[in-house]
């Protein structure tokens, strides 16, 4: 299914860090078209932009429905998906679950009934699980194993196969894409490697270096807007080639001296840190542990000129200009 | 270098490090992997320690003689070895020796079991010296990308074999030769000779093994001394590269087994009767070095 230029665009998510470099990028790019943006938690109006609406509703209410009714868009951009951080000021469990599984699947219903035209998913690498016997360059068809050891991210797999299914049983009358990206990060973005990443209290495993990818928020909002006209329905890895070891990326983005600890030190001090400072969920450790590098060169395709500019490593030091 | 000094002090080990040559040698693998890092976790700069610690091993412990250097030329192969040795130090010689004493030099990829990736440290260490999970997808992308990969089709069989079997080459897998056919890559066939006898009488308790949930579980007199046992011995290894193996180009990677079994046994001969060739010009065991 040929995608054309939209005519009006749904945001949601919008409060979050990459819908809003999404919405300016768009705006750019589209700069007559309404688009609108709506998200459960509080959206800070610091847009200044002409053509964008925001809404602060939850996706699993009436008037949600009636947004999709009133509105007329053509595309929606589903960005929403809550991540793990128990900072976030949503948190908790049930509402994540509830968002994640049952928010997404009235998203995809309500896209069909109001005949949207495409619709963007963005899931998440994770999905893949960080495992020990991951060859490298995960493609899109390797089984999702993401919540083998942890079912925390029971809903991030859930999510990703129940979109990819709906995806395919109506692929004749929809466009869908969905997005499995590596580690999005920037100083927009507030996620869990982000944290990881800049925090450097907590260290690097001594006994292990699996390698990252790492994909810039501007690079990963540049490649949302490009796959509205460009890519057509199907599952996408969204990644760079190029990789950096966990502790090479920290001490870039730290500057700062780093130190290791074997990991199942690193474990208890994690856990202790969550108690007090920090929120970081449990099944990092094994993204810190064992590698889930994917390939990334399937959605390239459909596009003329790459439309991730910044390498890993270039990502990393990006971070400690904020 | 510091380690590498350490570890002289302690064994007396005759050979000067060629810091230079070693140098240069890494200054040609910068070119090719110029962050230092690739996505399987090569670390060149932790390599060329690691080089730098066991040159003195590879060539005063174990007085490594490579013959059949002119059968490698400058492109990907599929290495592929007999097994031996207990712990797998052939595979760690026979990549130094592609490192060292072929040219270009280049860091052979060698295919580790499963287990060793869950492993804390080891697990590291072998990634960063070059070594990658031993999977179909992982072999394939690294032809694609040029490298040369290291693979023991005999698989644990093959290392962890009682003294009464030695040099008796086990089973080969299928999957290398699939490897081959799907990327027409060539074969090039090695025999490592004298790793057998690293440890002086082996008796593998394959019973208890499996019990304990062991991939192996070797056991030998010299254990007894404890820890001590444990180090091989310095058993003069020689390494013979073969003649490349082409593999048929009207082939594909799915054929049945029974269409590629032929194909197998040629390479499983050709390394065969280098073997027994190898042992025929097998040095003492406490030989002195010779230069080739």
């Amino acid at each position: 299914m040929k995608s054309s230029k939209p005519k009006s665009i749904l945001i949601i998510g919008m409060a979050g860090g990459l819908a809003k470099i999404t919405a300016h990028l768009l705006a750019k790019k589209y700069p007559t078209i309404p688009i609108l943006g709506v998200d459960p938690r509080p959206i800070k109006d610091d847009f200044h932009l002409d053509n964008l609406e925001l809404y602060q509703l939850p996706y699993t209410r009436g008037n949600f429905e009636k947004l999709f009714r009133d509105k007329k868009f053509d595309t929606v951009l589903h960005l929403g998906r809550m991540s793990h951080v128990s900072t976030n000021p949503g948190y908790n469990i049930r509402k994540r679950l509830n968002l994640n599984i049952m928010g997404t699947n009235r998203i995809l219903d309500l896209s069909l009934k109001f005949k949207i035209k495409k619709v963007i998913v963005l899931s998440t690498f994770h999905v893949y699980g960080a495992l020990p016997d991951n060859p490298t360059f995960l493609k899109e068809d390797a089984p999702l194993r993401g919540s083998f050891n942890y079912p925390e991210l029971r809903d991030v797999v859930e999510m990703d196969q129940m979109t990819t299914n709906w995806m395919w049983k109506h692929q004749n009358k929809i466009n869908v894409v969905v997005l499995r990206p590596c580690n999005i990060i920037g100083p927009q973005i507030k996620n869990v490697i982000t944290k990881y990443l800049t925090t450097s209290a907590i260290p690097t495993p001594m006994d292990f270096n699996p390698m990252f990818q790492f994909i810039h928020e501007y690079d990963m909002a540049n490649l949302i807007t490009e796959s509205i006209e460009k890519v057509p329905t199907g599952t996408f890895n969204v990644a760079n080639n190029d990789v950096l070891s966990i502790r090479e990326a920290k001490s870039i983005a730290t500057h700062s001296p780093q130190y290791s600890l074997p990991l199942f030190l690193v474990s208890p001090l994690a856990k202790a840190l969550n108690k007090t400072v920090l929120n970081l969920p449990e099944y990092i450790l094994d993204y810190i542990k064992f590698p889930c590098v994917i390939s990334g060169d399937q959605i390239l395709k459909h596009f003329s000129k790459s439309p991730i500019r910044y390498s890993s490593r270039e990502a990393c030091e990006l971070l400690t200009l904020d | 270098m510091e380690i590498a000094n350490k570890l002289r002090k302690l064994i007396p080990l005759s050979s000067e490090i060629p810091e230079e040559k070693i140098n240069d040698l890494f200054q040609e693998l910068f070119e090719k992997y110029p962050d230092g890092e690739d996505p399987w976790g090569l670390n060149l700069e932790k390599t060329q320690k690691v080089v730098e610690t066991l040159y003195p091993l590879y060539k005063d412990y174990f007085k490594v003689r490579v013959f059949g250097k002119e059968n490698v030329k400058n492109k990907p192969y599929i290495v592929v070895a007999n097994h031996s040795g207990q712990i797998a130090i052939d595979g760690l010689l026979v990549g130094l020796a592609f490192g060292l004493d072929i040219y270009p030099p280049r860091i052979l990829r060698g295919m580790i079991e499963r287990f060793v990736t869950n492993l804390p440290f080891l697990g590291t260490w072998t990634a960063e010296a070059g070594a990658v999970l031993g999977d179909r997808q992982n072999c394939l992308q690294l032809l694609k990308r040029g490298e040369s990969v290291l693979v023991f089709p005999e698989g644990v069989d093959g290392v962890a074999k009682s003294t009464p079997d030695y040099y008796k080459l086990q089973k080969f897998t299928k999957g290398f030769y699939r490897i081959a056919l799907s990327s027409q890559v060539e074969i090039l066939p090695v025999a490592v000779i004298g790793a057998e006898e690293t440890y002086p009488y082996v008796y593998q308790a394959k019973g208890i093994a499996k019990k304990l949930g062991l991939p192996a579980l070797p056991l030998s007199p010299s254990m007894l001394l404890g820890p001590l046992g444990f180090l091989p011995l310095p058993s003069p290894i020689d390494i013979y590269i073969g003649k490349p193996i082409t593999p048929p180009a009207d082939l594909h990677g799915e054929e049945q087994d029974r269409d590629i079994r032929e194909h197998i046994y040629q390479v499983e001969n050709q390394i065969k009767e280098m073997i027994e060739e190898g042992r025929k010009n097998r040095r003492p065991f406490w030989a002195v070095k010779k230069e080739t």
